[in-house]
């Protein structure tokens, strides 16, 4: 920038210390962790800050002990599921509330619209016992079913869809297109990198379920990663590498997946706020 | 009462936004525990006298039934469902005789499911509807009204009776924990009482003799100071205020050791209890001295001991140690093993000491902590007589031996003593063998067997509370009447919800 | 049957297959539950909820009087006023930080970001290890208890005074990640024309930055706030791997959500007055967003 005259070097030379006292800040907690879950038992409470001991038993032992690999099989089967299911209702509750004339469409997206105001925490009393009378605590359906559709996607889609001509839809009806031909050749592919935003945002919350999890599974092959980890958690304490050993395993999967789809995750988590 | 302190802060900036709480500030709120009552909740202070409720136990032959045979006739391995609430070290060696039972036999398969502990295993055994629940559970001391009231038990009395099967051996306090109007609910498992952990190189430095650690409350006052003068430790006891350790045993404990009933209705069994009595001036004597040992520097206390382990982890503290601590008797495995992993820096395994639980007068007894094994009723006699014979395992004298020398707990039966390994362990290792004793010498009577109450959990997160406040400072009497209503408040409204 | 009415029904058959799955969901697991903790909270219920009987309307107004939920909304409402400040603050502060073209800023981004990766669960865990005041880092390293011996006695976690907050930071810290991607992105969303020219009418680094960047940031940061209040009113997780609701006996971290289904509330088996807690904090949280959407007079929506 030409028009920038100010002297750069000091002012670049703050910027730089800012932004290294921050980062170490906020990879301290990360830090600690890494180093108890390399150091053996009885050198975890000695010089906790320096890695002066290595071994990857701990690790391994959290994997076997914490039964992990399964815990994370199922945070990933229902979060999988949950993510599928909820692009696709939100695609056809969105389509339908935009292109379709069917009565008291007003009411029902109305309803859409209320239970985006009713936290998740009121239900669960409720939805606990639901749950259980279908005989669906310890499945996967239990653990997903509740979540498999939302009004958040609808909306965020339907404000796509709107945007859309209505005489592009009156077109394609006359073309014979059909509204299934419609959503295929257009509606969707218009759609898709909202898609793909909110996918990882409905990803992302299943994966983090904490209280559900821990609600309805009685039985430890069914434990998601979360309510694996308070397992692990009120299993001993005077273990703390063993923990924190659990808390890397747990953490590496879902940096995998960001760093992978870290597009998406921006515009995910920046969805709601550019719709307006 | 017990949330009092916070409310003088309630007119803050934001009272615009909150309008809706603070609309009602003004009004001086009661307990959350009286809402919707319109009577006045029960008070212990004499007006509303206890009207005893029927006493008409419940007889074993309205109760679900208990037939051992059925197994014999049962074709192709029965499967059954055991919740337990074990973690770490406990959670292997159950797993371990569990591998054993299953290995030994061909006509029962039992699978183990951890709920994480005793509140979420109870918790989620409340919750789930009849179709899913387990075959057998593991259940706390403290669960015994609440499953009781839930009609979803075949009591193992009913399969006692109808094996004929031997309990002569057992230690009465165990079976009476678990014994209320009559009937013999739950069959004691893994029992154990709190017990006096010390450090005794920090009695050594003191000037103490290592072998005679505190029994009663003046000792026990004694040697702290000894031991914070000399600088051996900065405090001589440890204590913490969890309603699953010190919060419930100050009271509960204390008062069994004095005979002393904790609620009416002979501790709750013979009809189930309607008061607490611990506001009595037992309660103000006993706590008042608790606090004057923590105001004078010779206790410390860790609070409410969140990581279930806060009071023996000051022991190893290495800037501030205290010398000794209560905890409970399971946790002696772990400890050692702890210490013999190097944790704490220069003790060794043989310097933890453990003796009885200190208390008023030395007399010796404790209650009965850890948990009970309970047959659901399902419905189906085979699976009843399945569990029956699961139960008996993990019972009998040798897998009670095991269970013993590997975690710490108590046997519930004397037979168990004469057995390997405990039987080694207890010869090479007194330590195991305290809280053994100790259970054994108690007096066995209504008020030293200790109290059964519906909302038992709920209730010592009350005195757990007050005699946390009372820790910091507070006056004792207040404090404890203030819990004591609280108490019968939750009392009356689980009477009157599950009557 | 006239055309118009035709047509409004024609579409009839396919909406009820696009809508049915939806609306079968939401209206099981949102709206009948929503309705039956309505109805419940107005029950006694024995400690299975398999008999409840109605005790009157006015245990909600009890409930509401109550000292436990009076304390419970006040802890959640102190929760909120830390979390939502300081963690939009941090966050604008690391976004406008990172927000310029130099050396390494990508791992600097990556770093600030990487706290979006850790579940509840994971940063709990990591927190309650720095923070026990036993076996925790913190209470490990000498030179810090001299200078602040709570951290060891009685424990961060454990002292009434830095419990909410304790448990705070590491809430602010799990949610960082998320608050700098966002600010981050609303950021690269303004024109750099826009700040060019404010440059040009000789605006300062500071004014610049409230008067052209934080207005042009509003609805990104009104989507933050939103998230990060919902959040925090929610906040359950942490509270029950960190203190338990505890220290007693102020029950110093005992929320509205823990008061519902913490181990320990002392109303752990009662169905009735769970489902009435839980029926007016969603009404407290309605009255919120209903401020929030109002008093910034911009309709954004966030998700579950």
């Amino acid at each position: 920038m030409a028009l920038d005259t100010t002297p750069k070097g000091w002012r670049s030379w703050v910027r730089y210390a800012l932004l290294i006292v921050m980062a170490i800040i906020i990879l301290f907690p990360i830090y600690t962790t890494i180093v108890a879950s390399l150091k053996p038992g009885n050198r975890v409470l000695r010089n906790p800050l320096v890695p002066d001991s290595f071994t990857l038993d701990v690790l391994g032992d959290a994997w076997t002990q914490g039964r992990l690999g399964r815990y994370l099989w199922n945070s990933a089967v229902v979060a999988v599921i949950v993510t599928a299911f909820q692009l696709i209702t939100s695609i056809a509750s969105a389509y339908a509330f935009s292109f379709l004339r069917f009565p008291l469409k007003r009411f029902f997206f109305a309803i859409f619209m209320a239970t985006l105001l009713v936290p998740f925490e009121v239900t669960l009393l409720i939805n606990r016992r639901t749950v259980d009378s279908l005989g669906w605590l310890n499945t996967y359906q239990g653990l997903a079913v509740p979540f498999l559709a939302t009004a958040f996607g609808t909306f965020l889609l339907r404000q796509v869809f709107m945007q859309i001509p209505k005489d592009l839809n009156e077109a394609a009806s006359m073309d014979g297109l059909g509204h299934w031909g419609f959503m295929r050749e257009v509606a969707v592919p218009l759609v898709r990198p909202t898609l793909g935003a909110l996918g990882l945002f409905s990803f992302l919350a299943s994966w983090n379920q904490y209280l559900w999890p821990t609600m309805i599974t009685t039985e430890d092959d069914m434990n998601t990663i979360q309510s694996g980890l308070r397992l692990l958690r009120s299993s001993d304490l005077d273990k703390p590498n063993l923990i924190m050993a659990g808390t890397i395993i747990a953490a590496v999967p879902i940096l995998v997946v960001l760093v992978v789809f870290q597009r998406q995750l921006v515009r995910g988590l920046t969805a709601g706020a550019v719709k307006g | 009462m017990n949330m009092r302190t916070t409310k003088t802060r309630k007119n803050a900036a934001f009272v615009a936004l909150m309008a809706i709480a603070v609309s009602a500030c003004g009004g001086g709120g009661g307990s959350i525990v009286d809402s919707g009552t319109t009577e006045a909740p029960a008070t212990s202070d004499g007006g509303s006298s206890t009207e005893a409720p029927s006493t008409s136990a419940a007889p074993l032959s309205e109760l679900p039934p208990c037939d051992p045979t059925a197994l014999d006739g049962a074709d192709g391995t029965v499967e059954l469902t055991f919740w337990h609430g074990m973690n770490g070290e406990l959670e292997k060696s159950l797993v371990a005789l569990t591998d054993e039972y299953n290995a030994s036999q061909t006509k029962v398969k039992i699978s183990l499911e951890n709920q994480g502990g005793y509140e979420q295993t109870l918790d989620k055994y409340l919750q789930s509807g009849s179709g899913s629940l387990p075959d057998l559970v593991q259940a706390p001391e403290y669960a015994v009204q609440v499953l009781n009231d839930t009609d979803s038990n075949v009591p193992v009395g009913a399969c006692i009776e109808a094996d004929a099967y031997d309990t002569s051996d057992f230690q009465a306090k165990a079976l009476d924990q678990y014994f209320t109007e009559g009937v013999q609910w739950a069959m004691p498992f893994n029992v154990s009482d709190p017990v006096l952990y010390y450090n005794k190189k920090a009695f050594e430095a003191a000037g103490l003799d290592p072998e005679t650690p505190p029994t009663s409350l003046e000792e026990l006052r004694t040697m702290s100071q000894t031991i914070v003068d000399s600088g051996a430790a900065a405090f001589g006891l440890a204590l913490d205020t969890g309603a699953d350790s010190g919060g419930g045993w100050f009271l509960e404990q204390w008062f069994a050791k004095l005979g002393e009933p904790f609620s009416d209705n002979d501790n709750g069994r013979t009809a189930p209890s309607t008061k607490v009595l611990f506001d009595n001036q037992t309660g103000v004597d006993l706590l008042t001295e608790l606090q004057s040992l923590v105001d004078d520097g010779l206790a410390y206390n860790v609070g409410d001991n969140a990581s279930g382990q806060d009071a023996l982890l000051k022991l190893a503290d290495p800037d501030k140690p205290a010398a000794m601590t209560i905890a409970t008797s399971a946790a002696l495995g772990t400890v050692l093993s702890v210490v013999a992993a190097g944790t704490i820096a220069g003790v060794g395994v043989n310097d933890i000491g453990v003796g009885p639980m200190p208390g008023p007068g030395g007399a010796p007894g404790a209650i009965v902590g850890g948990a009970s094994l309970w047959i659901v009723d399902n419905g189906d006699a085979v699976k009843t007589a399945a569990s029956w014979d699961f139960v008996k395992f993990l019972v009998s004298a040798q897998t009670q031996s095991t269970w013993a020398a590997a975690t710490g707990y108590v046997p519930v039966r004397s037979t168990a003593l004469d057995l390997d390994p405990v039987k080694t362990t207890y010869a090479e290792d007194p330590r195991f063998r305290v809280a053994y004793d100790q259970l054994g010498e108690a007096a066995d009577s209504p008020a030293s067997v200790g109290a059964i109450l519906g909302p038992q959990r709920e209730i010592r997160n009350i005195t757990a509370q007050a005699i946390a406040t009372i820790l910091q400072g507070a006056q004792v009497d207040t404090t404890l009447k203030a819990a004591a209503n609280a108490a019968n408040s939750l009392l009356a409204d689980y009477l009157a919800s599950n009557g | 049957m006239s055309g118009a009415t035709k047509r409004r029904w024609r579409d009839v058959p396919l909406a009820a297959v696009m809508l049915g799955p939806s609306l079968v969901v939401l209206v099981a697991f949102v709206l009948y539950p929503l309705g039956r903790a309505v109805w419940l909270g107005q029950q006694r219920c024995n400690v299975q909820a398999t008999k409840c009987r109605s005790v009157g309307w006015g245990q909600y107004t009890d409930v509401l009087m109550s000292n436990e939920f009076q304390s419970a909304v006040w802890v959640t409402v102190k929760f909120a006023l830390i979390t939502v400040p300081v963690g939009l603050a941090l966050g604008i502060g690391l976004a406008v930080l990172a927000d310029k073209h130099m050396r390494h800023i990508g791992f600097f981004r990556t770093v600030f970001s990487s706290t979006v990766a850790t579940s509840v669960a994971v940063a709990s865990l990591m927190w309650l290890f720095l923070l026990q005041p036993s076996v925790g880092v913190l209470a490990n390293i000498g030179w810090l208890n001299d200078i602040f011996p709570v951290i060891k006695e009685p424990g961060l976690l454990n002292d009434k005074g830095t419990a909410l907050s304790s448990v705070a930071i590491s809430s602010i810290w799990a949610n960082l990640g998320f608050t700098f991607i966002i600010i981050t992105a609303g950021l690269q969303g303004i024109p750099r024309e826009l700040q060019e020219s404010a440059f040009v009418d000789g605006a300062g680094g500071w004014r610049r930055f409230t008067n052209v960047t934080l207005p042009l940031l509003g609805p990104t940061l009104l989507f933050t706030t939103v998230v990060l209040t919902s959040r925090a009113f929610q906040a359950y997780g942490e509270i029950d791997l960190l203190t338990n609701g505890g220290p007693v006996p102020q029950q110093s971290t005992t929320t509205v959500t823990y008061l519902i289904y913490g181990s320990s509330s002392i109303i752990k088996s009662n169905e009735g007055l769970k489902a009435a807690v839980a029926v007016l904090l969603f009404v407290i949280l309605l009255g919120l967003s209903a401020l929030q959407f109002r008093g910034l007079g911009k309709r954004v929506h966030y998700g579950s």
